[in-house]
């Protein structure tokens, strides 16, 4: 998984590519650090270049939005396609975050 | 070395180039492979990638190098060998052992075995769907949902078996950044990290898949079936694995006391076929059932006459049977012609066109709408003396049409004509197994128009270029091809060509290039007027209509510049190897083979040492992969800046490309596809 994040107005927006899967634990931390100490409102994590993602990974976006309960940081998911949304959708994920298309 | 008593069985074994010698001789000694390593000969051929083993040897096993990389799992999907494990003194197999099964066990289509430090940073779920995929093994519908299952089992497996982490209940970011260094700790420890992972699939008879992810944990004791399958929720951040994986198969066991699980997948017959024909399932349903029909002798067939009114059976009936024909079957109408089709299964149909419930146009339509009757002769009788309804007939599948009212002699004669047709066609297909063979010939020979790895990989080193290349041919002949051509010390001359069309024709107008390049040795000429000199050759040897679009281009590693002309080629990518940025070159021109007088432009930019360049065919542009799209132009850069941004060693640019595409791509692609990189090594070569 590789990610880019680019902040602006108080929202942070990190785009997230390749496959999200349990491997990734590392570089999901060091985006969790870096993104921390922006202070933003929201956190839009824009999941449209990610083409698969298993339950470690869905596991990784719920820390995410506990990350972002500490801080009062709204979370979203944004632009999830093909088995990404099946997966979102299997695991109820509408009812936890808010999901844009 | 083949002496014994009793006959050695002979294995063929693929073996990486850095593999230890006594590392391979102990795995090759021990009970790892198989029960009875004495009894078996081996002839090994070692390859320093997948890439340098031949396409159409069939080997038994292949040793992947300690420390699996990426570029071995592509071996999953690019060598004919359906075992595949990692060679390492620190692994023990215990129980797995042996991993391939002598006579009586079950065997495997595939198996793949590795260490859980090799396994935790590689796409295995991936590529192991992709080796089925395209090994034909699961549909390409049900991909999709097996990828998600077993990459699910392979986790759990890992994770928590293997590696035996618990990462049950409701995680806080401080106990998952725990995990992460427990878990560095663990796979570089041998008691955790040396443990080995065990996939393998197998297809049972009633064509379910079933795909097995074994570990050497501590086992675990599997939640009863009653527990719930739901999937959502959060009160648990990792623990949705099992409920995912029991809602995407058919069914789920465990055995080795929860050390291996095994998933079934239902290849649901219905859906391979088009699920909107009934008819074509109920066929496909019964077909055990139908009689086989070798019909050595014509009389011996079994004909079914279908027409409603009786009096016409009757009349047929008499005529056939006073020349032989006794195994005669009758339907009134065309929905009983249909069912009669499904129980019989008959070697001759004669069909009446204006039938009740279904008239013999649809009938016919229905028969040929499944391949196991696309052969069966059918002869359409009828008053239509219209050419509408002849067109017609024959438009929907009919083989003949005999004229109402019926001449004995000529229903005799076309009935016993069709027949021997039959036998001619089952004829034909044994020949065009044979000629199947002449082609594979002919596909060798093709191939090998192609530098090999060894002479790619030697002649990048002289130019301090790292190249790399994949081609995979289409189900037929091709028209693709690539080649280098070194000029002098420091300059080298790279090609890439694609007929139109594949098949014969665009393979004997390959052989027909090669030879023009290879005779002109004026290579060093700008690359247009190169063009232009070959352009006005081919034109000469071509057909009309017959044309190739080509890319010729000189690295020069002195000047630091890449020139080049194109003829109408698939734009070549030009990036930076160190941060993956990439751009689209200009690829506009004639193709090759239109116009006598085409003028060639020569093109320049600069290449240095940090720079890579790609060229492909368009094929790899072209085809549908599973999002139903093309790979579009950006796609194409953020999987080449990915792939360099996260290979942390250095990579074969072009088999990556080629990995990431063939798990998307459809298992038989329409057209030849080839992708050719060429990498500045990071040191400039010495002169």
């Amino acid at each position: 998984m590789n990610y880019k994040t680019e902040t602006a107005d108080g929202t942070t927006k990190v785009e997230l590519s390749g496959r999200f899967t349990f491997g990734d634990h590392s570089s999901f931390r060091k985006l969790i650090e870096e993104i921390r100490p922006h202070g933003s409102d929201t956190y839009v994590l824009d999941v449209a270049g990610v083409e698969f993602i298993d339950s470690a990974g869905l596991g990784m976006l719920l820390l995410a939005r506990d990350e972002g309960e500490k801080t009062n940081t709204s979370v979203v998911i944004r632009g999830a396609q093909g088995q990404v949304k099946r997966m979102l959708e299997v695991a109820r994920f509408d009812t936890l975050f808010k999901l844009e298309d | 070395m083949t002496a014994g008593k009793e006959s050695r069985t002979a294995h063929s074994v693929a073996i990486a180039q850095s593999l230890a010698q006594s590392d391979i001789d102990a795995l090759l000694a021990s009970s790892a492979l198989w029960d009875a390593p004495d009894r078996v000969s081996v002839k090994s051929v070692t390859g320093q990638t997948p890439e340098d083993f031949s396409h159409n040897r069939r080997f038994s096993v292949c040793f992947l190098p300690s420390g699996v990389g990426r570029e071995w799992l592509g071996g999953l999907t690019r060598l004919d060998c359906d075992t595949f494990v990692e060679c390492s003194s620190e692994i023990d197999f215990a129980d797995l052992a042996p991993l391939i099964p002598t006579n009586g066990g079950r065997s495997h289509a595939l198996s793949v075995c590795m260490s859980t430090r090799s396994a935790y940073h590689l796409p295995v779920a991936r590529k192991f769907v992709t080796a089925l995929r395209h090994r034909g093994l699961i549909a390409e519908k049900i991909a999709a949902t097996v990828e998600m299952a077993v990459q699910e089992a392979f986790a759990n497996s890992l994770i928590h078996g293997n590696l035996e982490l618990d990462t049950s209940g409701h995680l806080s970011m401080d106990s998952f950044t725990e995990l992460g260094e427990e878990t560095k700790r663990r796979l570089a420890s041998s008691k955790h990290g040396a443990r080995v992972i065990l996939l393998t699939a197998r297809r049972k008879k009633n064509g379910h898949i079933v795909i097995t992810v074994n570990d050497q944990g501590n086992g675990f004791t599997p939640p009863s079936d009653s527990c719930s399958t739901a999937v959502a929720g959060r009160k648990t951040t990792f623990g949705r694995g099992l409920p995912l994986i029991k809602s995407l198969c058919h069914s789920v066991s465990f055995s080795r006391s929860g050390r291996s699980i095994e998933l079934q997948f239902d290849q649901d017959k219905a859906d391979l076929l088009t699920t909107s024909d009934i008819f074509v399932s109920e066929l496909d349903g019964n077909k055990d059932q139908a009689p086989d029909t070798d019909i050595r002798n014509p009389q011996n067939a079994t004909i079914l006459i279908a027409d409603d009114t009786m009096l016409s059976r009757e009349i047929i009936a008499s005529y056939l049977r006073s020349d032989g024909f006794t195994n005669l079957v009758f339907a009134k109408d065309g929905e009983d012609a249909l069912d009669q089709v499904k129980i019989h299964n008959p070697d001759l149909i004669i069909l009446d066109i204006i039938m009740p419930k279904l008239d013999g146009y649809g009938v016919c339509k229905a028969i040929r709408a499944n391949p196991d009757y696309a052969e069966t002769p059918i002869i359409a009788q009828t008053a239509l003396e219209e050419n509408e309804g002849r067109t017609r007939i024959f438009d929907d599948g009919a083989t003949d049409l005999i004229l109402k009212p019926l001449n004995k002699a000529e229903l005799i004669a076309r009935t016993r004509i069709h027949l021997e047709n039959r036998l001619l066609v089952k004829q034909l297909q044994a020949y065009q197994e044979r000629t199947r063979s002449e082609l594979t010939m002919a596909r060798d020979m093709q191939e090998n128009l192609n530098p090999t790895p060894e002479n790619y990989r030697g002649t990048g080193i002289d130019y301090g270029l790292r190249i790399s290349a994949t081609f995979q041919m289409s189900s037929e002949l091709g028209g693709d091809m690539w080649g280098l051509m070194p000029i002098d010390e420091h300059r080298l001359g790279v090609y890439i060509v694609d007929f139109a069309g594949h098949g014969l024709g665009a393979a004997l107008n390959t052989f027909r290039l090669h030879s023009l390049i290879w005779s002109d040795q004026l290579h060093d000429r700008e690359p247009g007027e190169y063009l232009e000199n070959l352009n006005r050759h081919l034109k000469g040897l071509l057909p009309i209509g017959q044309y190739a679009t080509m890319l010729y281009g000189i690295i020069d590693r002195v000047e630091s510049k890449f020139t080049y002309a194109s003829a109408a080629c698939t734009s070549p990518v030009l990036g930076n190897s160190l941060t993956g940025q990439a751009r689209y070159l200009d690829g506009s021109g004639v193709p090759l083979g239109v116009v006598r007088n085409a003028r060639y432009e020569t093109r320049e930019v600069p290449f240095t040492g940090a720079n890579f360049l790609l060229l492909y065919s368009d094929a790899l542009i072209e085809t549908t992969l599973d999002d139903g799209q093309f790979l579009s132009e950006e796609k194409l850069l953020s999987m080449l800046r990915e792939t360099i941004i996260e290979s942390k060693s250095e990579i074969d640019l072009a088999a990556q490309i080629a990995d990431q595409f063939m798990d998307r791509a459809p298992a038989q692609l329409a057209d030849d596809f080839t992708i050719v990189s060429l990498q500045s090594t990071p040191i400039p070569c010495a002169i």
